[in-house]
């Protein structure tokens, strides 16, 4: 699914995607390919990448390069696959009645409900907006737990390198 | 609470005795007041559909009150009066035959009684319609509508048709059928044989199909035919186009001449009539009662499609529904369909127009779209980057290589305050581990002899005396 996608794995790579991407909102997505969830999420962008690309650009960054290390830590993730949306370089929160609005953690249940955040997003970018409400459904979101982060740090579970998976 | 305002009315006697008084009652009543609505909005919480708003609502019997349902309503009722009874009413006073083949499509949903109203086994235009709206059902259903949906009862007869109305219709009809048939018995002509039957239905009085301001009435207008397999296929294709904007009115053959008032038409089909009135034998007889000219003769009558031809070239011999052959206009030097070239329409503007037109329609296309909000997330930074980028691409700016240690604004998880600030805490954070890194080695300590302070006085009293 990652060959329909560009998957970065460095910094400057992300730097620059992140930089260059002009009135288009930027999905990064950081997770890893291997991975359960993240490849349901992986279909999903990659099917709805077109039928968005004219306000959207899909990116998937892998997390087990060194080079995105920092990447993680500044965007405190802790679970993948965790997506987060730019709009201009800066960047964009949604409200989805989860712990976290910084990121959208997990997968999409359907094409359409990515479709949906992603024009939530846009729509909101295009007003001003620094943070929008997510338009889909309470049982469309998935639920995770977030813990503090040095609770987090210290369980084993959830060192840099090892990060959990979230259970639906 | 009574009993407390009573303390106060105790408190501050004279004047203010009264007021209290009066307010305590005032309140209680309001309390019952808002009791008993309260009750009645827990009774009444669930929400009712108003077909007139065409909304769900939890109003119950206020609902109808309310100036937006008023406002509907009469919406509601002129849209059905104007449509449908309008027309109905026009057959009542004009009954033309149905035939059986547009009897299927004249279907009247009456929204009182909430039926359809079929025409299957009527023989004239809106029959059943007719009887409908002048039974008691009806009645009924209508005034329990206006009562529902509170509606003025003078509506009642707009809204139905009286005995004395139907009876007046009954009577035309049946004239209308003596007519017929006594004409048809005295018609001579190229009636074609077998189809008798079926053409006696048709050449009854020719009623327009009559929808009120409506331009594409135009092209409702069967050819009456007498070649049954043309009548047919013709009077198909042109029904077929034309029924897709009426509903409820039956086509029927009418009388070019006669019938169509001009304003309704465009110019072409005027001009036609009037090329036309020389061909016909029939009076110019007012518009409804063209059962007489039929009888005369048959006029054909052609739809649209046929319009243009007969404008242009020779006019069918009476009765027979052949097409006519035109004499075709001199060619164009440009060419024609087949040979590939431009429609007559693309060379009149010409091409710097349309040139000259697509440009400013995509400048302003892009000009929409150019100026996205200035007031979009990051407009200032896009505009900038784009600069930015639009020199690189010019080689004027060196891609100056982004700072390593860029990061974007980002509005931490665990970080209340601007996202500038997350960035720098972020940045300290990296710092204290570093430091953390590099501070192992640490400095070995000064370790020296605690002396506390009382001995430090008397040492220093010592050094003083000393």
């Amino acid at each position: 699914m990652s060959y329909v996608l560009n998957t970065l794995t460095k910094k400057r790579e992300v730097d620059s995607i992140i930089s260059d991407t002009i009135d288009k909102v930027l999905v990064l997505r950081f997770g890893r390919a291997s991975d359960s969830v993240c490849l349901l999420l992986d279909d999903v962008l990659s099917k709805s990448a077109r039928e968005v690309s004219n306000f959207t650009t899909v990116v998937l960054v892998g997390i087990d390069s060194e080079d995105v290390q920092v990447y993680i830590n500044y965007f405190d993730i802790t679970l993948i696959p965790s997506t987060i949306f730019f709009f201009n370089a800066h960047h964009m929160k949604m409200d989805s009645g989860t712990a976290d609005h910084t990121k959208w953690v997990g997968a999409f249940h359907q094409k359409q409900d990515f479709i949906d955040v992603v024009e939530a997003i846009f729509g909101g970018a295009m007003k001003g907006k620094l943070i929008v409400n997510c338009p889909l459904p309470p049982e469309r979101i998935p639920k995770y737990q977030l813990l503090y982060k040095d609770v987090e740090e210290e369980s084993p579970l959830a060192s840099a390198s090892d990060i959990c998976c979230l259970s639906k | 609470m009574e009993e407390g305002r009573k303390s106060r009315t105790m408190e501050n006697p004279n004047s203010e005795t009264d007021t209290t008084t009066t307010t305590t009652t005032t309140t209680a009543a309001k309390k019952k007041k808002s009791n008993s609505s309260d009750k009645k909005r827990k009774r009444r919480s669930g929400f009712e559909f108003c077909e007139v708003c065409k909304l769900s609502h939890d109003q119950g019997h206020r609902h109808k009150y309310f100036p937006s349902h008023i406002k509907s309503l009469s919406t509601f009722l002129s849209r059905f009066h104007d449509n449908k009874i309008s027309d109905i009413r026009f057959f009542l006073r004009n009954p033309s035959p149905l035939r059986s083949e547009h009897s299927s499509r004249n279907r009247f949903w009456c929204v009182f009684c909430e039926t359809d109203i079929d025409e299957l086994g009527s023989s004239f235009a809106c029959s059943n319609a007719i009887n409908h709206l002048a039974s008691a059902d009806h009645m009924k259903n209508l005034k329990h509508f206006l009562w529902k949906h509170g509606g003025k009862t003078d509506q009642v007869d707009n809204f139905t048709i009286s005995e004395a109305e139907v009876a007046k219709w009954e009577k035309k009809c049946k004239s209308l059928e003596i007519e017929v048939v006594s004409s048809n018995k005295a018609a001579s002509g190229p009636l074609v044989g077998p189809l008798n039957d079926i053409h006696n239905e048709l050449n009854y009085g020719n009623v327009n199909s009559f929808e009120n301001n409506n331009i594409d009435s135009v092209n409702l207008r069967i050819s009456n035919g007498v070649m049954p397999l043309q009548y047919h296929t013709n009077e198909y294709q042109v029904s077929h186009s034309g029924f897709s904007k009426v509903a409820n009115v039956s086509l029927f053959p009418e009388d070019v001449s006669s019938s169509l008032p001009v304003e309704n038409y465009p110019g072409t089909n005027s001009k036609m009539l009037n090329g036309f009135t020389g061909n016909r034998t029939c009076q110019h007889s007012p518009m409804w009662n063209s059962g007489k000219c039929l009888a005369d003769g048959y006029l054909s009558t052609y739809g649209v499609y046929q319009n243009e031809r007969m404008v242009k070239g020779e006019s069918s011999s009476q009765g027979l529904q052949s097409l006519t052959q035109i004499t075709l206009a001199p060619e164009r030097s440009g060419g024609n369909v087949h040979s590939g070239a431009p429609p007559p329409w693309f060379e009149a503007i010409g091409e710097s127009q349309l040139n000259a037109q697509q440009k400013p329609v995509l400048s302003n296309k892009l000009g929409k779209s150019k100026k996205l909000n200035p007031k979009r997330v990051g407009a200032a930074w896009a505009e900038r980057r784009k600069m930015e980028m639009e020199m690189e691409k010019r080689g004027e700016l060196v891609k100056s290589e982004c700072n390593a240690n860029w990061l974007p604004n980002f509005g931490r998880v665990w970080q209340s305050g601007t996202r500038k600030e997350s960035r720098k805490e972020f940045e300290l954070e990296k710092k204290q581990k570093l430091l953390k890194v590099e501070n192992q080695p640490e400095v070995p300590l000064k370790i020296q002899p605690y002396i506390s302070k009382r001995m430090d006085k008397i040492l220093l009293n010592l050094m003083i005396h000393l």
